[in-house]
C-alpha cells in the first residue's frame, strides 16, 4: 500500500501532527510531516513551484 | 494622515495603493528579527525597527485569500487573543461566514469533544503565533493547517502559511483583515461595500 510522504523531506507520514492541504496557487496536495512543521522547513509545490510557509 | 512614499516603493498589481499600506503601518516591524522572518524583511531603520517587504505582504495576502476560499466558510476558525485583533477578526469571520474565537483560547476547544465550545475547523487563522500558541498546538494535534499573521519577531514553528505583517497595530490589523475579507468575497463573486474603517475598533 502506498503511504503518503512529506513534500519537504519525503519521509512517510507516520507520526501524528502531520497535515495535508492544497497548494494555494495550483491546488496540488501538499503534505507536511510533524518534524518539518516543527522546524519550519520550507516546502515547494511539485507542480507550480510555490514556496512556503 | 498624509503619508509620503519616501522610500519609493512600487507594487505590482497591489490590492490597495502602497500609500494605504504605509498609512496603516502594515510594513512596520519590531526591533527584533527572527531567522524565519528574515526573508520577509526589506530593511532596518536607523532607530532599529525592521521594515517588512510590502510586496511580499501583498502577494501573501492574495495567496492566503485564495487558499482560504477553497475551504467551506463555516470550517474556517479565526483566533486572536490580542486586544486590537479581536474586533477585526470578528468582523472578518462574520463577513465570510467563519467562526471567531477571540480572547482567551480555552484549552480543549479543538481537542476535547465534551467541551461546550468544541469546534471542528478545517483551517485556522491566527493573529499572533506567540499569543495564540495554544490554538496552534491544538491545530497541530488535529492535523489542520495554520495560517498566521507574523511580525518580524515571530518564529514560524507549525505555521503552514505566513502572512508577513505588523500584527500589533490597530490600523494594520484592520487593513489586513479587510483585505482578506474583500479577496475571499471576491473569489466567491460577491462585491462588498466594507472599508478598512469598518474593521477598526473605536478607541
Amino acid at each position: 500500500m502506498d503511504t503518503e510522504k512529506c513534500t519537504s523531506c519525503k519521509a512517510p507520514l507516520s507520526e501524528p501532527g502531520w497535515t495535508k492541504f492544497t497548494c494555494p496557487k495550483c491546488g496540488e496536495p501538499i503534505y507536511r510531516c510533524h518534524r518539518c512543521r516543527h522546524q519550519s522547513v520550507s516546502y515547494t509545490c511539485e507542480k507550480c513551484g510555490y514556496q512556503g510557509p | 494622515m498624509n503619508v509620503t512614499n519616501d522610500i519609493e516603493i512600487e507594487l505590482v498589481e497591489s490590492l490597495v495603493p502602497v500609500e494605504d499600506y504605509l498609512a496603516a503601518g502594515v510594513h512596520i516591524g519590531t526591533q527584533q528579527k527572527s531567522q524565519d522572518m528574515k526573508k520577509f524583511i526589506y530593511r532596518v531603520r536607523a532607530d532599529g525597527l525592521y521594515i517588512l517587504d510590502i510586496q511580499q505582504t501583498d502577494d501573501r495576502l492574495k495567496t492566503a485569500a485564495a487558499f482560504l476560499s477553497k475551504f467551506e466558510p463555516a470550517k474556517i476558525l479565526v483566533v486572536t487573543s490580542r486586544q486590537y485583533g479581536q474586533y477585526p477578526a470578528k468582523k472578518f469571520a462574520d463577513a465570510i461566514g467563519g467562526v471567531a474565537k477571540v480572547g482567551r483560547f480555552i484549552p480543549g476547544m479543538l481537542t476535547n469533544p465534551d467541551m461546550e465550545h468544541y469546534v471542528e475547523p478545517e483551517v485556522i487563522v491566527v493573529t499572533d503565533p506567540i499569543g495564540d500558541s495554544q490554538a496552534i498546538n491544538e491545530a497541530v494535534q488535529c492535523g489542520i493547517p495554520v495560517v498566521a499573521l507574523c511580525d518580524t519577531n515571530n518564529i514560524t514553528k507549525y505555521i503552514d502559511l505566513v502572512i508577513p505583517t505588523n500584527n500589533k497595530g490597530r490600523k494594520a490589523l484592520s487593513m489586513i483583515y479587510f483585505l482578506l475579507t474583500r479577496e475571499i468575497l471576491k473569489s466567491r463573486g460577491v462585491t462588498t461595500s466594507l472599508t478598512p474603517e469598518d474593521f477598526e475598533i473605536e478607541l
